[in-house]
């Protein structure tokens, strides 16, 4: 925080994240960060568009829990992308549903992410638009330039890529390690580590 | 009838990264995280245009802003090998070529041979047999499939079902005909006025059914064909008994009840095409499914008559005939194909029987070809007449055609589609998840949970878990390397100048290893450039426990810190960094540099970490444009100016031996035990892709 001499380009909170100066964040109190996530320059968190209608009157009877966006552990969300829950009419009224992201999802710059759900382990290049109400499950990755089509589903170990976005091909078994993001995590930040090679 | 189309399974030619796609030309490597980015990721605008990757021709791609070439190393697998089996389990091909796979040692690896591109793979792509102490690629080992799974829905379809229903989801997904986005289920609002008065049509055939599907990519809408639903749910079932226009259907039960009541006779297709002429016999025109039908009821009948009677026609056309498709024989053989029913084969095969006549009428199953395009032809001229669009654009392309699902209430052979206002909504393909064994021991080297949401793997044996990887990184020493020449294009190599490259090898295994390389003193190919191994020789030091690494770490900072160089833990500029560890030099000579400061050495290891290794590599590449000029052997081909080297890895390393264990007479282990420690080796071929090489000079 401020408590530092030199202010750095990134806010470091307790929990790890790293949310720079310069990103717009919109609605913070309907924003959560799982922690040690990265939020760029430039990125657009719209958390105020939350749900205009109290979700159904379920099992959940605490306090009305209003969250837009919900962002899990170790994600990277790259310079210049924007995260906006989807909406839709819902039983004759408009309203926005939260938009998930689960662990370790790196999100490219320029991209526009409207999905429902994003599942652990994903990876989604430059410049890709995320249609809304699509449900990305574990290990996908979204090659540069995709267009997902609205309420599309991508099953796990899956290559997804063109426009409109097709499933292409899997991800094979040795290729899950490649997916983690601890180590882009400390490569950002007011005192970066190195690359490890 | 749904066998004809395949399970989307696991298509090899998409991820295998080195074959590349015919259509396009364009290598298709799109997994992995070392992969070529963006030249590989296809886009395209048009929706309708659905295939694939953008044609991207070499000169494309060296012209326009250049995708960055990432350097690669893909590893060959064994089973590309001539004799890959011989010594365990030699067969009669083998044998053959085994003169071949003999001199196959004297030869080095030549990663632009056409076979080669069938053969290498990157890490992440390869899988390891434990008990072959083997690199097994995608495509040699085994695959049996664990589920199968709708990708939209996501629901386990069993695999009784798969036979019965056939290779596609059967709920209610489905995906656009014309750009294979998804379709969802959408009520169509009937009662407002408003919406009255702004379409009439939809008010007038409301009551046919309320709910539509519709793609929310490109607008289209099962509208279009004019079929609407009932109900939100099902709506595979309720599609089959639709005919486009939305007229009903009789499905086979429906018909067949029908034919029970009629007592036999012309049981015709149902509705009928609104284009064909129902009132002529001859050319009534049947859909597929009522065709089938007929036809296998006259087969039947005739069949039986045949067997009943016994011998009818003369004995020499009696012989004949066994050999037509109008034989009884091939025909009840093709019958209990077709439907799985075996009892007419017992029947017959007591008697031989004699002739058959043919079906004759629609009834029968008789449909005659209608090779009257006129329809067709008006219908396009209408396209460009009524609406002045193109009509080529309204007809559907092939990739469309090709996406279609097979329908059975289609008219068969000739009464195709042409158009895409009559394509039908794909329901989508089930995908499966897939378990591997090695194609030599049987073992499973790769087994998923077979649950269809789960990730996890119960067997997972990666070839990255046993063999080093290798990372590439051009080698730019201040002052010692010259500065690239100024009209160079970005991220190319200068051409007939000394350039180095780093070589790190990280060891994933505890055990420490030595690394023997070797390759060809020049690339083999067209354009041979001149390549040099500055330490061909080097051991990797174990991947020690990660919490071992930390306890060092701390006391390296605890202390002086200065004394625990070797423990070597931080890996870029920390103070395990350690270059220059004396090994035995090796056989790499005429390095210019040898002996300068700061360059790096003959012999010596360039740098090296916990569990890694980096050595240098020089190359000189050839000049592309000279070579060319000179030897008259044309233009430069796609990607051969991409300076790829063969490298030949050998590792060894000491590993504790299992007690029980037979050692295969492989050359990846040899016995040689002392004191419960065994030596184990792994060679193999690997492809270093280093860069594009630039096409000045």
């Amino acid at each position: 925080m401020s408590r530092r001499p030199p202010r750095g380009e990134y806010i470091e909170t307790d929990t790890g994240n790293k949310v720079a100066r310069k990103a717009t964040l919109v609605g913070t109190q309907n924003i959560m960060l799982g922690g040690k996530t990265v939020i760029q320059p430039d990125v657009m968190i719209r958390g105020d568009l939350a749900r205009t209608i109290p979700p159904a009157q379920s099992a959940s009877g605490g306090p009305a829990n209003n969250t837009a966006v919900a962002i899990g552990r170790y994600c990277f969300l790259s310079k210049g992308c924007v995260l906006r829950p989807p909406g839709r009419m819902y039983k004759g009224v408009f309203t926005f549903m939260p938009l998930r992201l689960g662990d370790h999802v790196f999100v490219g710059p320029g991209t526009v992410v409207q999905a429902a759900q994003i599942g652990n382990h994903v990876h989604i290049g430059a410049k890709v638009v995320i249609g809304e109400f699509a449900i990305i499950k574990d290990y996908v990755k979204v090659l540069d330039g995709s267009v997902v089509p609205p309420n599309m589903v991508i099953p796990s170990f899956s290559i997804v890529a063109g426009q409109p976005a097709r499933i292409i091909g899997e991800i094979p078994e040795g290729g899950i390690e490649a997916f983690e993001l601890r180590d882009l995590y400390k490569t950002v930040g007011n005192n970066p580590q190195p690359t490890t090679s | 009838m749904f066998g004809n189309n395949r399970l989307p399974a696991f298509h090899p030619g998409l991820t295998q990264s080195r074959i590349r796609d015919t259509t396009t030309g364009n290598r298709l490597w799109f997994p992995g995280v070392r992969s070529p980015p963006s030249e590989s990721s296809p886009s395209d605008s048009d929706p309708a245009n659905d295939q694939l990757p953008l044609p991207i021709t070499p000169e494309d791609l060296y012209d326009t802003p250049m995708a960055p070439f990432n350097p690669y190393t893909y590893i060959r697998c064994p089973c590309s090998e001539l004799n890959p089996y011989a010594k365990r389990t030699p067969d009669v091909t083998a044998q053959g070529l085994s003169c071949a796979a003999q001199d196959d040692d004297d030869h080095t690896f030549d990663p632009r041979a056409a076979r080669s591109n069938y053969s290498l793979y990157p890490l992440e792509y390869l899988s390891f047999c434990e008990d072959c102490h083997q690199i097994r690629c995608p495509r040699c080992v085994a695959e049996e499939i664990v589920c199968y799974y709708c990708p939209n829905c996501l629901f386990e379809v069993p695999s009784s079902n798969i036979r019965s229903e056939g290779n596609r989801c059967t709920r209610s997904c489905f995906q656009c005909p014309v750009c294979i986005g998804p379709l969802a289920v959408n009520h169509v609002e009937t009662p407002p006025d408003p919406n009255q008065l702004l379409s009439p049509d939809h008010a007038a055939s409301s009551h046919s059914g309320s709910y539509i599907l519709s793609c929310s990519y490109c607008n289209w809408s099962s509208t279009e064909i004019g079929i609407k639903f009932d109900k939100p749910n099902s709506i595979h079932m309720q599609l089959a008994k639709l005919r486009n226009g939305g007229e009903t259907r009789l499905t086979a039960k429906e018909r067949k009840e029908r034919r029970k009541e009629q007592g036999g006779g012309g049981g015709g297709g149902g509705g009928g095409n609104s284009t064909g002429q129902g009132e002529e016999d001859l050319d009534a025109l049947l859909d597929m499914e009522t065709q089938f039908a007929n036809l296998k009821s006259f087969y039947q009948n005739q069949l039986s008559d045949v067997n009943g009677t016994g011998k009818a026609g003369g004995d020499a056309s009696a012989a004949l005939s066994n050999l037509g498709f109008d034989a009884p024989t091939s025909l009840s053989r093709i019958m209990s194909l077709y439907t799985g029913s075996s009892s007419l084969h017992d029947k017959k095969s007591k008697s031989r029987p004699g002739t058959m006549r043919e079906a004759l009428a629609p009834s029968e199953g008789l449909q005659l070809a209608s090779l009257d395009e006129t329809s067709a032809i008006t219908a396009l001229q209408d396209v460009e007449s009524t609406t002045g669009l193109d009509a080529y654009s309204s007809t559907a392309s092939t990739t469309q055609l090709h996406s279609q699902a097979p329908y059975l209430g289609a008219s068969p052979l000739h009464g195709l589609t042409r158009f895409t206002s009559s394509l039908r909504p794909i329901p989508y393909l089930l995908r499966t998840k897939r378990s591997k064994r090695c194609p030599q021991c049987r073992h499973i080297i790769s087994k998923p949970e077979s649950k269809v949401t789960t990730t996890r793997f119960r067997i997972r044996l990666i070839a990255g878990n046993y063999i080093p990887t290798i990372t590439i990184k051009q080698l730019i020493i201040p002052g010692l390397t010259p500065p690239p020449m100024p009209n160079l294009p970005p991220d190319t190599i200068a051409p007939l100048q000394p350039a180095q490259f780093v070589l790190t090898f990280k060891n994933p295994i505890f055990e420490s290893v030595r690394v023997t390389l070797a390759t060809p003193a020049t690339t083999p190919g067209r354009f041979p450039s001149k390549v040099t191994i500055l330490c061909p020789q080097f051991e990797i030091d174990s991947n020690t426990d990660v919490w071992e690494e930390a306890l060092k770490d701390n006391n390296a900072s605890a202390s002086t810190s200065q004394q625990n160089l070797s423990s070597s833990t931080g890996p870029e500029g920390g103070p395990g960094r350690k270059r220059a560890g004396t090994l035995r030099p090796g056989t790499a000579g005429g390095a210019s540099l040898a002996g300068e400061e700061l360059g790096p050495e003959v012999g010596k290891v360039w740098e090296r970490g916990r569990n890694w290794t980096s050595i240098v590599i020089e190359v000189i590449p050839a000049s592309l444009v000279q070579t060319a000029k000179r030897d008259g052997k044309g233009p430069i081909k796609e990607d051969e100016d991409v300076l790829e080297i063969p490298m030949f890895v050998r590792i060894e390393w000491e590993a504790e031996a299992p007690e029980d264990e037979i050692m295969p007479g492989l050359s990846s282990a040899k016995g040689n035990k002392d004191g419960g420690k065994e030596k184990r080796e792994l060679a193999y071929w690997c492809v270093l892709g280093l860069g594009r090489v630039a096409r000045t000079l």
